[in-house]
């Protein structure tokens, strides 16, 4: 690296020498020279500004960190300033040779937040605003940003039961503020709204800040409802003229932990159990160790006015299960060169990532379970060689040997998603600069389904069948901004910023399947699959497009550094919204003032109060709904005659209907908090409290069919329903963080830091708009078998938000039948509710010379599980002689139940939880001098143990349910741990990281 | 900033665009001269829709009787007991299966209305459409009887309940106004001038139930046209009606045109079969084992009857032709592992034997079938309408008219003449042959045998002649009224 940077240092100097050249040419009297270092390091600082004090005269220092200044008789005193150091100053005296010793600006590195279309003096923020640093990060095997925050942050939830490395985690800010309309905070990343996750790799990141309250969040407008995460990538080189490279790499070993206890192969016949005479682990089957490994590396630097780093990371990460993986490449290059004495800034950032995935079949994870115990992996029967490739497979309903299941279908694809984003900023006044940016940001899918021809679950029956998708989505965003820094007075300090924004974004999608092929070629080859309509065939493509308008501005007022004041607005079009509501407005206002600037506070450093009042919004999930289009009806031939096919059309029928009032949601948030630190700030930390009031939500819901559709007078409803702003929730809670920097103990330095979060649940207040109205809505079935039709999840008007309802088990008879307290889906009682009440996070960081320790614990009070293996298969009823059951230490076993598993009070289960979540251990090795600068070694382990009282899979939130209704409203049915989800894993990381210069 | 402005300040407000669906302003540009064809036949592919399919309206009509059951296996099929509910009429206002069979009812007036005033000129279409519509009100008024009535001119939100006089008053008229330009053919899957009629003998025959006043001569009326038309007559082979191919039936008025691959949603195969039996007709899925009929309903079966092979009962082999074995039977089931399907079942729940119970078979069910199968749902045939003939005479006193007609049906089954005719021998005649076509609710609601008890249930009260409006629907709509007993 240093070799490829020699040109351009040569350059340098060249450039730097002219520049000389022409001050000796001015010169008149005497010179000083000097060496400008960083004591720490013990290196020079090449290109620090150093100035004449009091006149504009100056020079920066060499490759060697060398100036050279020629003097005028009154020049007293020299200014010396770098990015990231305290600018110093030197009397200059009778010196003629100085060496100044720089000192790193630590506060100033740590307290910028950034808030938004800029950043901030954490002393100047007036609402919830939360900066976490690296070092603060989750540690181990971390392959997505959302991730690095789990349990960080008070009032951020980052979910994701089971340890599935291509399974997404859920987000949530605050709890629960809309169902219909996207719930998981806006990722803001480099100043790209909506950025997708993918385009960014946890190791450059250098901060992500969290916008917690309506005030904060209202800079967003109509996309800021759930919150808002701001990723900032690493942008910068830490010194000029010099390159410096970080390679880090770990390998990870993941193990499948907590498997659900079952009966082996001999209770299992003991009970009543068909006995196929072999005895089979269908998990240890199934499961292995996984090894994977990661890779970074990074070169940054930078000189003069540019600033580079290029990045490269490479994760491999493999199942518990053979057949899952992800493997992924990121590249990163963020370069920034400035020009006209950096008066005219311009940044490009590009990030390009390439995922490789694979997945099985995750009811393999429910057969692994339940399958029967004494059934063998195979059986040698010439009819099972030639149906199912030799596995043991039985007609039975809903039976499936898991392992043939996971090797005769998959699931693969490719993810492919870039992000570029080019930046210029003009400075037209030293207080005035105008900026312009635009980002693209694409993302394409290709995957393929695959059920073998001998797969006994679909393949068999259709032929063998492949699926080839692909999806591709692109957004692009022009955004210009106008920043003005005002001195009105001595003390008042005023920012006012404005700006204009434009974002189109367009996605597109084909998919096509066939079915009955004579080989195994899968979606390589769909031309050899002979059906292709019909069942199990599909051909299909669809596109949208959609276009946000926005203006916004914001003016931030500093009064001496005392009391601080910010408002923001925010106007937002979108072409998504039903042509009567056009147009939304989005205001924030907050308040603050560091009362040790007013009052004695006595061992506070920090204490500051702070109000703030925030309206937000949230856009339809999909741009067409107020259009209510037409769309593919059945195949009609028109003669009847299939020998004539020129009069063969497809039909359309409305299958939504329109809403021409369709617009956004609307939430309003007052945030009170206080800000604190204590003994000069090394106790820091911030106390919130909220509450929201969410209006208008977007949500799809039953409107008299066939009626005239209120929504778009003159025609009629065709669909039982449709997509309106209606409903009222209420919800608050109480935030607490608090963190002590470096507390020494002797040799020994301690930073803990915990925070927690008391939610005061989603309240329903109405289900209402004009003349639509609910009491009740209820969700969520248990499934497949025998449980398709009773919702256990019942909204109602005054209650919280997804409440379990369901019958009392008052006990069990003499012979173990259930005895409930009502069979009336109408009598049912409310059971519990599985959103949480609390959530906590207790960091601790050791240092012990080269030596780092940090673990970190993470839990959750307050909230139900359904524990669905419970649920199903608990019973000594009569499937349990084809399944296997379950044995928690909450199974009844004197009697065994012999019911029918109905789900009723016993299944809901307390999914309190602590969990070591992460743990690490380091030593660094310093070495400088040489171009090795440090090498680090580390340990870490996560999810080393979990105390719950919880006998499911994962006693995790459950935010949302996939396997309940259209995907909109998965939000309004927590709390339920489906059947199939991914084993929890445990894994253990020993990785390297090498700094070079 | 200020180029952005600019950019802005043109087109602030947004359209939004389509791409892949059409708009109502594009239909209504649209030259396409089949245009108006194709959203005719979209209309009709509503009806098409769900009828067969599990959870919907033919499942609360075969459940509610006395010839079909949905017996509970263990937690397969307990569904949270809605099913048990149906079967006992201890239903309540707020099952699936009732808002699902409404849903299906009105999206299909909703589609209609749309319809009619996109093309309030064309007047042959816009008879056809009214015609059409009175077709799920012919549903409706039997299954929720006060239902609203909604027409292209409805105007407001949302509608009040009509009473069931009305809705009979207002499928009589939609049909009776425009039958005249409906055309005299057989065209089993639209309207035409005979499928009105028969429509209107349904209507007749149950106009006491409906109105309590009895409409016998005019159903009798009606019934005549369509029989003395000569267009239809009874099939030689019963089964053909049913079969794959039924589309060239000779005695099939109005049918559904399902199709595998086109117009999806029959799927009567998964719905009674057992798992296993996928291996006798090769299904492309496994069967769900769901539906089956009353043992008495079965044993009223004449051996002789060609009927009886409507129902799927006996050993049952692979397709070939080794015998299959449920290695998951029950212990306690006599008939032991090898499949066989026994009219008996030992209880309607918690644990009827898997194999338990005569299944339905008197649809052809084809050879690889998929999930969705490819027979067109029989609606009304003929002899639906010379049944409808013979009671209609019967009750007005015309005996004789009355058993020549019940005949003509008994003897194509291959069973003996009647020499006398009673309305027993109407009821049971009309039972055996039309088991599983979603009539026999009707029947035994006019036959006054509903509130009976049966196997598995009590005596019902009479309100359960009546469905319940759908307490989603009253959520939905705050200005319908429940029904009486509800």
């Amino acid at each position: 690296m240093r070799n490829y940077l020699l040109k351009q240092k040569t350059f340098l100097l060249a450039l730097a020498l002219i520049f000389c050249a022409t001050l000796v040419a001015n010169a008149q009297s005497r010179t000083v020279t000097g060496t400008v270092m960083d004591p720490i390091l013990g290196e020079s600082v090449p290109g620090a500004t150093v100035l004449i004090k009091g006149t504009t005269r100056g020079t920066s220092t060499d490759l060697d960190g060398k100036f050279s200044l020629d003097l005028q008789p009154n020049d007293q005193v020299l200014v010396i300033s770098f990015v990231g150091y305290i600018v110093q100053e030197v009397e200059i005296g009778n010196q003629t040779e100085i060496t100044i010793n720089l000192e790193e600006d630590i506060q100033s590195l740590e307290e910028a937040v950034v808030i938004g279309y800029g950043s901030q003096d954490k002393k100047e923020l007036t609402s919830a605003v939360i900066s976490v640093k690296p070092e603060d990060f989750n540690k181990g095997n971390i392959s997505n940003p959302a991730q690095l925050l789990q349990g960080k942050v008070a009032g951020l939830s980052v979910t994701r039961p089971g340890g599935n490395p291509n399974g997404g985690f859920n987000v949530r800010l605050r709890g629960l503020s809309t169902f219909g309309a996207n719930s998981s905070p806006l990722i803001v990343l480099d100043g790209v709204i909506g950025a997708n996750l993918d385009n960014v790799d946890p190791n450059d990141i250098q901060s992500i800040d969290v916008l917690k309250d309506g005030s904060a969040a209202a800079i967003y407008g109509a996309r800021g409802s759930s919150g808002v995460i701001l990723i900032t990538t690493t942008k910068k080189g830490s010194k000029q003229g010099r390159a410096d490279v970080s390679i880090n790499a770990f390998g990870t070993m993941n193990q499948a932990t907590n498997l659900i206890p079952i009966l082996s192969a001999d209770e299992f016949v003991a009970r009543g159990g068909t006995d196929f005479g072999s005895d089979t682990d269908w998990r240890q089957e199934l499961i292995d160790d996984a090894y994977s490994y990661t890779t970074n590396a990074s070169v940054s630097g930078g000189f003069e006015n540019t600033n580079y780093m290029a990045s490269v990371n490479y994760r491999d990460n493999q199942g518990i299960v053979n057949g899952v993986s992800n493997k992924r490449l990121n590249t990163r290059i963020n370069l920034s060169q400035g020009a006209f004495n950096n008066k005219l800034r311009f940044n490009v950032n590009l990030s390009f990532t390439n995922v490789d995935y694979e997945n099985i079949n995750d009811a393999a994870f429910r057969y692994a379970t339940l399958y029967n115990p004494t059934a063998p992996v195979f059986e040698n029967t010439p009819a099972a060689n030639e149906r199912f490739g030799g596995y043991f497979q039985r007609d039975l309903f809903d039976f499936y040997n898991p392992v043939a299941l996971a090797n005769q279908q998959k699931f693969n694809g490719t993810n492919k998603s870039s992000l570029t984003s080019y930046r210029a900023e003009y400075d037209i006044l030293t207080n005035l600069t105008i900026s312009a940016q635009y980002s693209e940001d694409r993302n394409n899918n290709l995957s393929g389904d695959f059920w073998s021809r001998q797969d006994f679950q679909v393949g068999l029956g259709a032929g063998g069948s492949a699926q080839r998708r692909t999806f591709d989505r692109s957004q692009k965003i022009f955004e210009t901004t106008l920043r003005y820094e005002l001195d009105v007075s001595d003390k008042l300090n005023m920012t006012l910023l404005g700006g204009a924004a434009t974002q189109k974004s367009f996605s597109q999608g084909f998919n096509a399947r066939v079915r009955q092929y004579l080989f195994d070629l899968g979606w390589n080859n769909l031309g050899a699959g002979a059906i292709r309509l019909g069942n199990n065939t599909d051909v299909a493509s669809f596109a949208n497009e959609d276009q946000l308008n926005s203006l916004f501005g914001r003016a931030n007022f500093n009064w001496d550094n005392k009391i601080f004041f910010s408002a923001s607005v925010r106007a937002e079009t979108y072409s998504g919204f039903g042509e009567n509501n056009q147009t939304g407005v989005f205001p924030g206002l907050s308040v603050g003032a560091d009362f040790t600037q007013l009052f004695d506070m006595g061992v506070f450093s920090t204490f500051k109060p702070r109000a703030s009042f925030g309206i937000t919004g949230n856009l339809p999930p999909s741009p067409t709904l107020a259009l209510g289009a037409y769309g593919n009806g059945n195949r009609i031939d028109l003669d009847g005659d299939p020998l004539t096919q020129n009069d063969v059309f497809v039909g359309i029928v409305q299958n939504s209907n329109p809403n021409k009032d369709l617009k956004w949601e609307t939430k309003q948030e007052i945030n009170f908090g206080v800000d604190f630190g204590m003994w000069n700030n090394k106790v820091t930390g911030a106390i919130d409290y909220y509450v929201r009031n969410i209006s208008d939500l977007l949500f799809n819901v039953p409107v008299a069919t066939g009626a005239p559709n209120p929504f778009d007078p003159g025609r009629f409803n065709t669909a039982s329903s449709t997509w309106v702003n209606l409903a009222d929730l209420r919800a608050a809670g109480f935030e607490f963080a608090v963190n002590a920097n470096n507390i020494k103990l002797g040799p020994l330095s301690w930073s803990p830091g915990m925070n927690f979060t008391i939610y005061d649940k989603t309240t329903i207040e109405s289900l209402s708009a004009g003349e639509l109205g609910f009491d009740e809505l209820r969700f969520a079935t248990p499934g497949s078998p025998g449980q398709n039709n009773n919702p256990i999840i019942y909204n109602r008007v005054g209650q919280t938000l997804g409440d379990f309802y369901g019958p009392k088990l008052l006990g069990y008879t003499e012979d173990g039948q259930y005895i409930l307290s009502t069979d009336d889906p109408n009598e049912y009682e409310k059971l519990g509710n599985g959103l949480p009440k609390g959530e906590f996070g207790l960091a601790n960081n050791f240092g012990w010379g080269g030596w780092n320790l940090s673990f970190f614990f993470r839990g959750a009070w307050g909230y139900d599980l359904y524990n669905s293996y419970r649920g199903f298969y608990e019973n000594a009823d009569g499937a349990s002689n084809t399944w296997n059951s379950v044995v928690t230490d909450k199974t009844p076993t004197s009697p065994l139940v012999t019911s029918t598993p109905t789900f009723n009070s016993s299944y809901l289960e307390n999914g309190s939880f602590i969990r070591l979540d992460n743990l690490e251990l380091g030593y660094k090795f310093n070495t400088p001098g040489s171009n090795l600068n440090s090498f680090r070694v580390y340990f870490a382990a996560q999810n080393l143990f979990t105390i719950t009282d919880y006998t499911g899979i994962d006693p995790e939130i459950r935010l949302t349910d996939a396997e309940n209704g259209n995907g909109f409203t998965t939000s309004l049915s927590p709390g339920i741990e489906r059947r199939n989800t991914y084993f929890q894993t445990r894994s253990f990381t020993l990785g390297v990281t090498a700094n070079f210069k | 900033m200020v180029p952005a402005l600019l950019l802005l300040g043109s087109c602030w407000e947004l359209d939004q665009e389509v791409l892949d669906g059409v708009t109502p302003q594009d239909v209504a540009n649209s030259t396409n001269p089949q245009l108006i064809n194709v959203l005719k036949a979209s209309a009709y592919s509503r009806i098409v829709g769900g009828w067969g399919a599990h959870n919907g309206i033919w499942a609360i009509h075969e459940v509610a009787s006395d010839e079909m059951a949905i017996p509970q296996k263990g937690a397969d099929w307990e569904d949270g007991g809605l099913w048990l509910r149906i079967h006992r009429h201890t239903w309540g206002p707020s099952e699936e299966a009732f808002n699902n069979s409404w849903n299906y009812c009105f999206t299909a007036v909703g589609e209609i209305n749309n319809l009619i005033i996109s093309f309030p000129d064309v007047e042959l279409l816009v008879a056809e459409l009214k015609v059409l519509r009175a077709l799920p009100y012919l549903w409706l008024i039997d299954a929720f009887g006060n239902v609203p009535i909604i027409t292209e001119t409805s105007t407001g939100g949302n509608p009040t309940n009509n009473t069931r006089k009305e809705v009979f008053a207002f499928i009589e008229s939609s049909i009776l106004d425009n039958i005249d330009l409906l055309e005299k053919k057989d065209s089993k899957t639209t309207m035409n001038y005979y499928t009105a009629k028969a429509m209107l003998a349904k209507l007749y025959i149950n106009a006491e139930v409906y109105t309590g006043t009895p409409r016998w001569a005019d159903a009798e009326a009606a019934a005549n046209e369509v029989i003395n038309s000569g267009v239809y007559s009874l099939s030689f082979n019963f089964f053909s009606n049913f079969s794959t191919r039924n589309g060239g039936s000779t005695e099939n008025i109005l049918t559904l045109p399902y199709d595998q691959n086109n117009a999806g949603g029959f799927n009567l195969a998964q719905m009674t079969l057992h798992y296993l039996s996928q291996n006798t007709f090769n299904l492309q899925e496994q069967p769900w084992n769901g539906y089956a009929s009353l043992e008495e309903f079965y044993n009223k079966f004449d051996d002789n009857d060609v009927r009886k092979a409507s129902f799927l009962v006996g050993p049952q082999f692979a397709a070939d032709g080794t015998r299959l074995n449920d290695i998951s039977a029950e212990p306690g089931d006599p008939d032991g592992q090898p499949l066989t399907f026994t009219p008996k079942i030992n209880e309607l729940s918690p644990n009827a034997f898997r194999q338990a119970g005569a299944r339905v078979a008197k649809y052809e069910y084809a050879t690889g079938a998929g999930s969705s199968l490819s027979n067109d749902y029989v609606l009304i045939r003929l002899a639906d309408i010379i049944l409808i003939k013979a009671e209609a005479a019967f009750r007005q006193g015309k005996n004789s008219e009355a058993l020549a007609a019940l005949n003509q049906v008994r003897t194509r089954a291959s069973l003996p003449a009647l020499a006398s005719i009673s309305a027993d021998d109407i009821y049971n005649e009309r039972g055996f042959e039309f088991f599983a076509e979603g009539i026999r609710r009707s029947d035994q609601i006019r036959f006054g045998k509903f509130n009976q008890p049966w196997w598995e249930k009590g005596a019902s009260q009479p309100f359960r002649g009546l469905f319940p409006i759908p307490l989603q629907q009253i959520n939905a709509n705050p200005n319908l009224t429940q029904n009486p007993g509800y």
